[in-house]
């Protein structure tokens, strides 16, 4: 085994063994603080083996693939599994591990005043996400991608529903999988077509455009799902019922970008198929513009994020969907870490006053000052301050899309992009500055556990997006920094966000159109369609079916059974059981048959 | 004595027989009155066998080993009858209704 394969296996197989550990020595989990160290030392491990992997591997190196077979059937393979090492997979991993790195760490501090059991449970079901997500990132082939792809969808799951007797978060947690699974039949019957056509699983296979545009529409399907495009985004904002170290991770920064990550992969598959590309087009910007209009209007904190979220997943499958997958990569990686940023120093701020609403915030900028700073700094990004990390992936978005279906994704995104300004803005105004509220007062500055990731993930935040051009050069993409509308007006556009949320919400007041907004989210118009689709549609076409399957499938079967029944306790009477009628029987019976031979 | 009359003698015996087996109640009687039966298509073996000849004699002994047979599994029951009920009526054995 070639060495970037080993170090790929044992990034995978670290929280593997951290996991079955946690699962297997019930003690070690029921004690809290050893689960924590298990799962941190593996994920150290993992983070580890990713950052030899990524230093020692030569910019535009071969791609290694080390596989074994799998499903073998009929005499061939059907399925491997193995690692895939090439830039994508190697930069995706050290990203992935060292946000988690962060968030187990900050998670040791913030959890500290769960029961032992739950501290447990909590970084057991970390570790399992960490191998989930390992997986689909090293994936040489669809199905082992498909694999972790449920299987973060497990996590996600038990991670959202983690106060499984809080009903809020139970019903999260099952509104997440079902809308997510809905989405993955997407995937599944794209893998099933995939194979089907081309008889293989492989990222490089080639079907005709018609199958390919098929395939990519499915795959699509999954990818909206998973990354909470506009209309499947619903389960998002729901998802934040969990601990807000999960939503830094999952929901944020790796899960959610999985979708957008198998686009990237899948890219050869994509480029075939121009419609699909469209359509992501389209559905990237609506999202991006829709999310950046609610992420307005809430007043829980991490709601806020978590719109925010959407709305900059929304921009990667734009940028995807116009065929550029290193502004969607590149995107990926730089919101990575400025968003599990703000939603960690949005962990500290809850953990500091014990709610997620704005109102009871206020003035915490002089009672946790290095939060309010990282925090800051994280917004900035996100806002695309020039200079910043955000700046540099959003302005490449843009420019890819520019031009693109008349101009008007791209004037979407650009609107989005100053409200993305506006709302930051309007987020740190509410929590940070002005006067404290009953509840900020007694605000206290988190530990070291806590306040280390969030410095070591502010570093990225401001940084990242100078390596654009050595991240290009890494995976084999152009880059190009350069000086046109777009990076003005993008520039302009988060200035101008940040003033007027300044102007407005620093004297507290609000915007007209902020009122029609707040009434269409308490409407939420799409969680009650996709309730009506549920409620009406599916419930009455299972209606149906179970109907006819009680009354006509079933009906036969009974039918059947009671006919015997019938019929055999009609012939039993004949069975008198006294002796001589059957005697007589016999009798006539022989008289019978002698009269049958005499007359023939 | 010709074949007509040992056709006759048989004739008569099977329907006493089958007379007896069907009036009486007793079961050692309807056994006996089953054994006529028997005896009668024993007559009619070896009567044909007499008169016309083949192999008809043979049939009669084996029909009289298995009548052996049969008399040892029904005295059996009847045994098996009195014993349970303290008489050998036949009606009392009516367990198989249906």
């Amino acid at each position: 085994m070639s060495d970037p394969a080993l170090l790929a296996t044992i990034a995978l197989v670290a929280p593997a063994a951290a996991a079955l550990l946690l699962a297997l020595v019930p003690p070690l989990r029921h004690r809290g603080a050893p689960a924590a160290f298990v799962c941190i030392a593996g994920t150290l491990v993992s983070f580890g083996a990713a950052i030899g992997l990524l230093v020692g591997r030569a910019p535009g190196a071969e791609e290694v693939r080390v596989v074994v077979p799998w499903l073998q059937a009929g005499g061939r393979t059907i399925a491997e599994v193995g690692v895939l090492v090439d830039g994508i997979s190697s930069v995706m991993l050290a990203v992935v591990t060292l946000v988690a790195l962060c968030v187990q760490v900050f998670s040791v501090g913030y959890m500290h005043d769960e029961t032992r059991r739950g501290y447990g449970r909590y970084f057991a079901y970390h570790a399992l996400f960490l191998f989930s997500m390992n997986l689909l990132v090293v994936a040489p082939n669809l199905l082992q991608f498909f694999a972790g792809w449920e299987l973060v969808g497990l996590a996600s799951y038990l991670l959202i529903g983690f106060y499984f007797a809080k009903p809020s978060a139970a019903r999260a947690a099952v509104k997440a999988f079902w809308m997510t699974k809905l989405a993955d039949m997407g995937f599944l019957v794209a893998l099933l077509v995939l194979f089907v056509t081309t008889g293989s699983f492989e990222w490089t296979a080639v079907p005709t455009t018609a199958v390919a545009t098929a395939v990519t529409l499915l795959l699509f399907l999954g990818v909206m799902g998973k990354s909470a495009q506009f209309p499947l985004h619903v389960w998002l904002p729901d998802a934040m019922e969990g601990p807000t170290p999960v939503s830094a991770l999952l929901h944020a920064a790796t899960m959610v970008a999985a979708g957008v990550f198998l686009v990237v992969r899948a890219h050869p598959l994509f480029e075939l198929a121009p419609t699909t590309g469209d359509v992501m087009l389209w559905v990237g910007a609506v999202t991006a513009a829709f999310a950046a209009c609610l992420a307005l209007v809430q007043t829980d904190i991490k709601k806020v994020l978590a719109y925010s979220t959407c709305s900059q997943l929304g921009y990667m499958v734009a940028a995807l969907g116009a065929g550029s997958a290193f502004a969607g990569f590149f995107h990926l990686g730089t919101h990575a870490f400025f968003k599990a940023l703000l939603f960690l120093a949005a962990g500290s701020v809850i953990h500091a006053v014990h709610s997620n609403d704005l109102a009871d915030m206020g003035g915490l900028r002089r009672k946790i000052p290095l939060t309010a700073a990282t925090f800051g700094i994280g917004a900035l990004s996100l806002a695309g301050v020039p200079g910043l990390a955000g700046f540099f992936s959003k302005d490449l978005v843009l420019t890819q899309v520019e031009g693109r279906a008349g101009w008007i994704p791209w004037a979407l995104l650009m609107a989005s992009a100053f409200l993305t300004a506006f709302y930051m803005g309007r987020v740190f105004i509410k929590a940070f500055l002005g006067a404290p509220s009953a509840k900020a007062e007694h605000a206290h500055e988190p530990g070291l556990a806590m306040t280390g990731p969030l410095v070591l993930l502010a570093v990225p935040s401001v940084i990242a997006g100078l390596f654009g051009g050595t991240l290009a050069h890494f995976v084999g993409a152009e880059y190009h920094t350069h000086f046109g509308l777009t990076p003005i007006l993008a520039s302009a556009m988060a200035l101008g966000g940040l003033a007027m949320a300044g102007l407005v919400f620093g004297r507290g007041r609000e915007v007209a159109l902020m009122r029609t907004l707040r009434s269409l989210d308490s409407g939420s118009v799409v969680d009650r369609s996709w309730e009506f689709l549920y409620r009406r549609v599916m419930l009455g076409v299972s209606g149906v079916l179970g109907w006819f399957d009680r009354y006509v499938i079933d009906g036969l079967m009974n039918l059947t059974g009671y006919a015997t029944l019938e019929s055999g306790s009609a012939v039993r009477t004949l069975q008198t059981g006294r002796v001589r009628d059957y005697a007589l029987a016999v009798v006539v019976g022989a008289i019978l048959l002698s009269l049958f031979g005499v007359l023939r | 004595m010709t074949l007509a009359n040992c056709i006759l003698l048989a004739s008569l015996l099977f329907s006493i027989g089958v007379y007896g087996l069907l009036t009486r109640r007793q079961a050692v009687a309807m056994l006996l009155c089953v054994e006529l039966m028997l005896n009668a298509a024993n007559i009619v073996f070896v009567s044909f066998a007499h008169f016309r000849g083949g192999p008809g004699q043979i049939f009669a002994i084996f029909a009289l080993a298995i009548t052996v047979a049969e008399v040892a599994v029904g005295l059996a029951l009847v045994l098996l009858l009195y014993r349970k009920h303290g008489d050998t009526a036949i009606d009392l054995a009516s367990e198989t209704k249906g």
